[in-house]
């Protein structure tokens, strides 16, 4: 049994794909021997070529190769911009010529904006790199700076500053690029107030779940009783009425 | 990092420069390296065969586009595993709306897992396919690529955490996790094949 022991370790090292050569064949001798590790083997050799052939592509690698370099050829739009070490100097040059133009355009928009439409306070804040994933039942949302509630969508943009609101036996997951995840449970109300670098959330009321991928950065959810920050991955924040 | 997998980095690096450099037939040989892993990440997310080709190949496109972003051309793998799973979800957001703007009905998952799965290779058959297809498809995100980088792609546990950014132990127990539940769901397949 203890050999075997040894041996179910050696297998947990074929699935990670680290097992060495020598232990490989060390295993596949012991497995002739062993039926109870023969069929654990098995399986897994077998889960592993399932896989492989049920997602294998009709087109071979040679023919997409072929293909996809002949659109490159065919649409010369299609180019990388390479970012060379002697254009470093002319490309900041560059950038700082568009960054003075976007400021002169930025600055006599906003006086244009400012004198002509003071009433229309409902432009987006800046869009943050989290995307609405799962969404069950009614989740509204409503803007910064809008007096409207609109239904949430899968896959809609989120803005800083966007209020969340589920209803009853409603839940929505918020997906950030990392592939953290934020789930906002039924009958809460949760507002995204800052992003960069500190990811802060304001859970007015109800429930939320945070699954954080290690590492990440200052996460932080404020209620109306105090802050939680994220020390682990996977947490829940509720906020009771009482 | 194994003499191997420094050999295949430094292959990444000195292909991805030739491409910034507009040679596109080193831009052929990454599509030629990393085609099966970008069209089984589609594969995986949706359905339909030659959507899902597409798909990769638009997501290759993407990449060239954007290859001068690539910080790190030594995680090329995880970069482009990522713009794939984005162009996924892309295709899938555009033909729900599409759908909804000409009035469709909305065909519900169950019925688009029952279009036809083809398969380039002849050992299994249609259905079972299917079955494996639906099987990986229904495992969380993050299982699913990591099952795909080691199953299809032949990534150590090592050499995918560096890919992606994660730390080894992470990637490590979640792929057990992966196989644990994939070994469950396909136990009929696996008695069907070893009776």
């Amino acid at each position: 049994m203890k050999t075997c022991e040894k041996y179910k370790n050696l297998i947990e090292k074929y699935i990670e794909g680290t097992i060495s050569n020598q232990h490989l064949a060390e295993l596949k001798t012991h497995t002739e021997a062993c039926k109870s590790c023969h069929d654990e083997f098995e399986r897994c050799v077998l889960v592993q070529d399932f896989v492989k052939e049920a997602l294998s592509s009709q087109t071979s690698a040679e023919q997409a190769e072929a293909s996809i370099v002949a659109r490159l050829s065919e649409e010369p739009k299609i180019r990388p911009a390479p970012i060379r070490f002697d254009t470093i100097l002319y490309s900041g040059r560059r950038a700082a010529i568009a960054a003075s133009i976007l400021l002169i355009v930025g600055l006599s928009l906003g006086f244009a904006l400012g004198m002509t439409a003071k009433s229309a306070r409902t432009q987006l804040t800046a869009q943050v790199p989290i995307s609405v994933g799962k969404i069950e039942g009614t989740v509204l949302v409503r803007h910064e700076g809008s007096d409207f509630w609109q239904a949430l969508e899968t896959g809609s943009n989120v803005h800083l500053g966007d209020t969340f609101h589920s209803a009853a036996k409603s839940v929505c997951r918020l997906e950030f690029e990392d592939e953290s995840t934020i789930e906002l449970n039924q009958n809460s109300m949760l507002v995204l107030k800052s992003f960069n670098g500190q990811t802060q959330f304001f859970l007015e009321h109800g429930e939320c779940t945070a699954a954080l991928e290690s590492p990440h950065g200052p996460f932080f959810i404020d209620t109306p009783h105090g802050r939680v920050e994220a020390l682990g991955t996977e947490f829940t924040v509720t906020v009771i009425d009482k | 990092m194994t003499t191997e997998q420094k050999q295949n980095d430094t292959g990444d690096q000195q292909l991805v420069r030739a491409a910034l450099l507009g040679e596109t037939s080193a831009f052929g040989a990454i599509v030629e390296k990393y085609w099966n892993m970008v069209a089984a990440l589609a594969l995986s997310k949706v359905s339909d065969s030659t959507e899902a080709e597409d798909i990769a190949q638009e997501s290759f496109l993407k990449a060239y586009s954007q290859l001068s972003s690539l910080k790190d051309p030594s995680r090329l793998a995880g970069w482009l595993s990522r713009i794939t799973i984005q162009q996924c979800s892309n295709s899938l957001r555009k033909t729900l709306r599409s759908k909804k703007a000409l009035g469709c009905r909305i065909t519900p998952v169950k019925e688009l897992d029952y279009l036809p799965a083809m398969s380039a290779n002849p050992g299994l058959t249609k259905n079972q396919v299917h079955f494996v297809r639906q099987t990986v498809k229904k495992l969380p995100e993050k299982f699913r690529t990591l099952i795909i980088l080691r199953f299809v792609a032949g990534f150590s546990t090592v050499k995918i955490a560096e890919q992606l950014g994660k730390r080894p132990g992470t990637v490590r127990v979640r792929l057990h996790r992966a196989y644990k539940l994939l070994r469950k769901d396909l136990a009929p397949l696996l008695e069907e094949v070893g009776s």
